[in-house]
């Protein structure tokens, strides 16, 4: 019996099929071709109003990238470059709160990372570059960056990740990991990796491993489910 | 006592949204609405590598909307306006035949219909308007839906949920031509073109060609989330 793995959703207009623009729940499907190739069965949870019941029916949760995380929950004012879907985060605050409070696997990806930041008290950056003063880590819109990154020894990342390359597609970053612990660097010092050390397996990585087609963190995940 | 979890097959396509095309897992929020609205909690089921162990942690299953079921399902070749996704086909097929053995509550709608009627042995007619000679069910200009009646068969679950008849939408061109070993139970007037199918062998398990999700009509799904909350319960009391 294959670990089921829960991965968060976009709830966006979409044209596909027959369908010209429909409000849809939908995700890339290279997340599920990851969890698949890790040895996991992947389902997809939309966000709901009411609460994070439906990580009963999952053994992991992976939370998916996507638009920017509201500032509002880390007490901030929204930028002038910052997209924000409430719905979407309300969803997705309950079903990461019920998955860490039942100590579930969780991999946060791109936004996913930031979001596990802020539920952990942290804060972000709104526009990198306004902080960084350059765009290597979103080069243009819909246009893939890469650059290198670092692990902190001992950590869950290096135990599963070797330092190198990697892709990147975000114009926010985390500020403040809040109590999470960063574990790993882009060159020029961005938090690229954040871990909760006190549970069995919480990470959240900010670049896109899904459409780099390395499956070393998912298949991590579903180790951890399997073991739990 | 926490939400029925109830899955909802889904369709794997290309598909544009903001600045993205991709091959996603894509399924109208109408649905997962719906459920939302019925007390159930929504979970969707991609269709990549098939396997039915997803199942076990399910209380329910919509099988939903989508391309035409492969005809090959059913020993015929493809209509000139055929248009199947194989893999979709394979996956749900193999979901729902699993989902009946276990006796899981199951709703299907439009593709998802025609899938149980085959499922069951039966047929389709490949594009309605050839059968039929109008297009009421599909129409091709004005709305997107049509809308016509369904008759019940009482004494029938769709009977019990729906009462005599309603009013419904309608976009399929295909339809179910032999229900195979499935009861129908409920009917358009004006051609007879079969708008329900059920197994009355099974605690519920129902087909409707319309798309309820897509009314404010939600008595199918509240039905499906009872039944599988039921269901939920006596496995909860029998551990």
């Amino acid at each position: 019996m294959r670990p089921i793995v829960g991965i968060t959703s976009y709830v966006e207009h979409a044209a596909w099929g027959v369908w010209t623009d429909a409000l849809a729940v939908l995700v890339p499907h290279t997340y599920v071709e990851a969890v698949t190739a890790a040895g996991g069965r992947a389902v997809v949870l939309p966000p709901d109003d009411t609460d994070g019941d439906a990580v009963r029916a999952v053994d992991a949760l992976v939370i998916a990238g996507g638009a920017d995380v509201g500032p509002d929950l880390y007490g901030d004012e929204p930028g002038p470059l910052t997209v924000i879907r409430p719905g979407r985060d309300q969803g997705e605050v309950a079903l990461v709160r019920a998955a860490l409070a039942a100590d579930l696997p969780v991999l946060g990806i791109c936004r996913g990372m930031q979001l596990l930041a802020v539920l952990h008290g942290g804060r972000l950056h709104q526009h990198l570059p306004d902080v960084l003063g350059h765009d290597k880590h979103r080069p243009a819109s819909g246009l893939y960056g890469s650059h290198g990154v670092t692990f902190a020894p001992g950590s869950l990342a290096a135990g599963i990740l070797d330092d190198g390359e990697v892709n990147t597609y975000h114009h926010q970053g985390v500020a403040d990991p809040g109590s999470m612990v960063p574990t790993g660097w882009a060159d020029d010092g961005l938090i690229e990796v954040i871990e909760d050390p006190a549970k069995r397996f919480v990470i959240g990585v900010q670049w896109h491993p899904e459409e780099a087609g390395d499956v070393r963190l998912f298949r991590a995940l579903v180790r951890a489910a399997r073991i739990r | 006592m926490s939400r029925p979890v109830i899955g909802l097959t889904t369709y794997a396509e290309e598909a544009r949204f903001g600045l993205n095309d991709t091959f996603a897992a894509v399924l109208p929020l109408a649905y997962v609405h719906a459920v939302h609205r019925s007390g159930g909690r929504a979970i969707l089921i991609t269709p990549d590598d098939p396997d039915v162990d997803v199942l076990d942690g399910l209380d329910g299953m919509v099988f939903t909307g989508g391309s035409d079921v492969d005809p090959s399902l059913y020993g015929e070749r493809p209509h000139p306006t055929t248009v199947v996704k194989p893999e979709r086909d394979a996956a749900e097929m193999m979901l729902l035949r699993a989902a009946l053995d276990a006796d899981l509550p199951l709703l299907a709608i439009c593709r998802g219909m025609q899938l149980m009627a085959v499922a069951y042995g039966g047929r389709l007619h490949q594009h309605l308007p050839d059968v039929l000679g109008h297009d009421n069910h599909r129409p091709t200009s004005g709305p997107k839906f049509g809308v016509h009646l369904v008759d019940t068969k009482p004494g029938s679950l769709a009977h019990a949920v729906l009462g005599d008849g309603i009013t419904v939408n309608s976009f399929h061109h295909q339809g179910v031509a032999d229900p195979g070993k499935l009861e129908p139970t409920g009917w358009c007037p004006e051609d007879g073109v079969v708008e329900v199918v059920e197994d009355p062998d099974r605690a519920f398990a129902i087909g409707v060609q319309w798309h309820p999700e897509d009314t404010n009509d939600f008595r199918l799904f509240a039905a499906l989330a009872a039944a599988a909350a039921a269901r939920r319960s006596s496995a909860v009391d029998a551990r």
